[in-house]
């Protein structure tokens, strides 16, 4: 039986022998670790993305919304057209709200609805009357200027903070210095105060992402506008009246933001019983339940690559029994010198674990390589977790075990008199 | 007492009882040794003769312990070796035999000493008395100028000369040479011969030699003539020859 350090040594020089083949050898198991690890970062970043957006919203925080209540027939839509409609969130359900047990503070978003233009083109950006806490609340951070200050509020300033989005839609690229710009939506004229940027991006209910927000202070949206939003209907607008738009609520204990929700729950379907005109999000659920799906978009993606790890240890496998065929006089040799049958299968199980091995570490190398491309060009995030990286080694390990005892195992069982005659 | 006057301790190193090996394919049996006893005693230099068919090539396999006997003990020292395990067989196979082949089997890509040092590897010896063995054997060959070469780098005889190094690596009780020098030339096989005639006079290795060739029968303490799978002590024509030529060489030198 050959010391330990001897079978490392030779199965090394073997390999180093025939640089090319072991080369080509590996590059199933290289390519196969490659998109592994390649698949597993970008699931990961995707997980990360997703579950920071969410996080965003605020796990402490039940998200409540108006929703405009579905039209039960167009008829009566049309008979009732000089009725103005109704819905939504209103400061009466505000009130309530604040009175319950385990609750902070309410700040509340209104959405005026009313048309952006850039030039004659209508855009997707949104005039948005919000608290003062609103700033803070969702997470967001300015980018350049400064949020409105008290006095804003107190005095209905005619003042916004844009969303970064903002600047790129209505603003040439060129103009660097958009602070101190106004924004003319409708008859009124809003005066640029800051940009504000909100990095994970996070959409809420209804309303959409920051980032595309024009915010107003919320005094100053009622002085100009009250609770009367213009709602698209094909062509046209209607006038319609809401009152608020969402509600971010702090949960002052989140251990029972549960319950919490349902009370607030219960209180607004008995208050809100004619139309379901209002919706409920709790982004610690969201994001329990995102977490989960993550992780079975994880386990698939990872077991996708798999398979190419496994067409790769078939490959070694293949090329392994070639080999063994090609040096069976030296096995034959080595069996005459005193190699038993045990040093044998070691020496080719060896060599094939050490080819796996070495084809894991390259493969996790260009796994990365894979990785940083698709971020730099595409923009995804991936995230390298060291559990995956481990994975990955003992994955390319065990290949080479699975797949070398086979032709290991013929090599050793080789008779040596017939190996030796083989000229 | 051999010719040369050489003392022959009493010692069995090799013994085969009645070996008999048996080839059997589909209902054909073809008997191949048809009981073979034998011994090889410790310090002589024996020669199994035999023409191709004689069987002495499955001999060969059954003393290198590459093959097992239909029927019969083979005692390697002592011991017999047809019921162990192939653990115990390929110790032995490494601690006792020393293997020497026609066509030298060296590894084209390891080096002189490295080819030397491959049977202490399976012996287990340590690293730096492997090499410090390897280079004493070089020496005792008479290759110590071609250190750090390649078989691919010598000549026929050379790497004989290395595998017989290799063979004595580990110290064997007997050395098994397999018609080392079928591939050489005349003036190169004298050479070998010399060597293994000086290994085992001054130095008292044991030598079987398997061969068909006739041309060294001076060398040999004894021979051991197959025919047909069976020992036949009728000698050789050749033999007759050289008896004869041997006497006539002396009746000349009594002449002068």
């Amino acid at each position: 039986m050959m010391l330990v350090g001897d079978f490392f040594r030779l199965s090394l020089h073997n390999l180093l022998l025939h640089k090319v083949r072991s080369t080509l050898t590996s590059l199933g198991v290289i390519f196969g670790v490659g998109s592994v690890i390649a698949m597993l970062a970008i699931s990961e970043g995707a997980k990360r993305s997703a579950l920071a957006q969410i996080e965003a919203m605020g796990v402490d925080k039940i998200i409540v919304f108006s929703k405009r209540p579905p039209v039960s027939g167009k008829s009566e839509s049309s008979k009732n057209a000089s009725i103005m409609e109704r819905f939504g969130l209103s400061s009466v359900d505000r009130s309530n709200i604040a009175k319950m047990d385990n609750i902070g503070q309410i700040t509340a978003v209104f959405n005026t609805r009313k048309p952006i233009l850039k030039g004659t083109r209508r855009t997707d950006l949104k005039l948005m009357g919000c608290d003062y806490e609103f700033l803070r609340d969702s997470q967001a951070r300015m980018q350049k200027g400064r949020w409105f200050s008290p006095s804003d509020y107190k005095n209905n300033r005619c003042v916004c903070v844009i969303g970064k989005n903002v600047k790129r839609q209505l603003f040439f690229l060129g103009s660097a210095n958009i602070i101190g710009n106004t924004i003319r939506v409708g008859d009124d004229v809003f005066r640029i105060i800051g940009i504000l940027d909100n990095r994970y991006s996070n959409q809420y209910p209804e309303i959409g992402g920051q980032n595309d927000m024009i915010l107003i202070p919320m005094t100053t949206a009622r002085a100009l506008y009250k609770d009367y939003t213009s709602i698209r209907e094909g062509r046209n607008f209607r006038i319609a009246r809401v009152e608020y738009d969402l509600f971010l609520i702090k949960i002052k204990d989140t251990s029972c933001i549960d319950n919490t929700a349902k009370r607030v729950t219960r209180y607004l379907e008995k208050n809100h019983s004619e139309t379901k005109d209002w919706g409920i999000t709790v982004p610690l659920e969201l994001l329990m339940r995102m977490e989960q799906t993550q992780n079975i978009f994880t386990i698939v993606m990872g077991s996708i690559a798999g398979i190419s790890l496994v067409v790769g240890g078939i490959g070694i496998m293949n090329i392994m029994l070639a080999n063994i065929y090609e040096r069976r006089k030296e096995i034959g040799i080595r069996r005459a010198l005193g190699a038993q049958k045990l040093d044998i299968l070691l020496q080719f199980l060896i060599e094939t674990v050490f080819l796996t091995s070495i084809g894991g570490l390259i493969g996790i190398l260009l796994g990365v390589g894979i990785g940083s491309m698709i971020t730099y060009y595409t923009g995804m995030p991936t995230i390298y977790t060291t559990w995956s990286i481990i994975l990955a080694l003992v994955i390319s390990s065990l290949t080479g075990i699975i797949f070398g005892t086979y032709p290991a195992y013929k090599a050793a069982q080789q008779n040596p008199i017939t190996v030796l005659r083989a000229e | 007492m051999t010719p040369d006057g050489k003392k022959i301790p009493n010692d069995n190193i090799v013994r085969l009882v009645d070996i008999r090996k048996t080839y059997v394919s589909g209902n054909l049996r073809v008997p191949v040794l048809k009981g073979i006893d034998a011994t090889v005693r410790r310090g002589e230099f024996v020669g199994f003769i035999g023409t191709s068919g004689s069987g002495k090539s499955t001999l060969l396999n059954i003393l290198g312990m590459l093959d097992v006997p239909t029927r019969g003990q083979y005692y390697l020292e002592g011991i017999e070796v047809g019921g162990l395990s192939d653990m115990e067989q390929a110790t032995i196979r490494n601690r006792k035999i020393g293997f020497i082949f026609q066509s030298f089997n060296l590894f084209s890509h390891l080096s002189v000493e490295q080819n030397i040092e491959v049977p202490m590897v399976y012996g287990q010896v340590p690293t730096k008395i492997r090499r410090k063995r390897s280079l004493d054997l070089i020496a005792r060959v008479g290759l110590g100028h071609r250190l750090g070469h390649r078989p691919t780098q010598l000549s026929g005889g050379e790497c004989q000369r290395i595998a017989i190094a290799r063979a004595l690596s580990n110290n064997p009780a007997f050395i098994l040479a397999d018609e080392p020098t079928g591939n050489l030339d005349e003036k190169t096989s004298d050479e070998i011969m010399k060597l293994f005639h000086e290994l085992n006079r001054r130095q008292g290795v044991t030598i079987v030699m398997v061969t068909h060739n006739p041309a060294f029968g001076p060398h040999y303490d004894k021979i051991i003539r197959l025919r047909d799978g069976k020992i036949d002590d009728t000698p050789f024509e050749w033999e007759i020859e050289q008896e004869a030529h041997r006497a006539e060489a002396e009746r000349k030198e009594a002449e002068q």
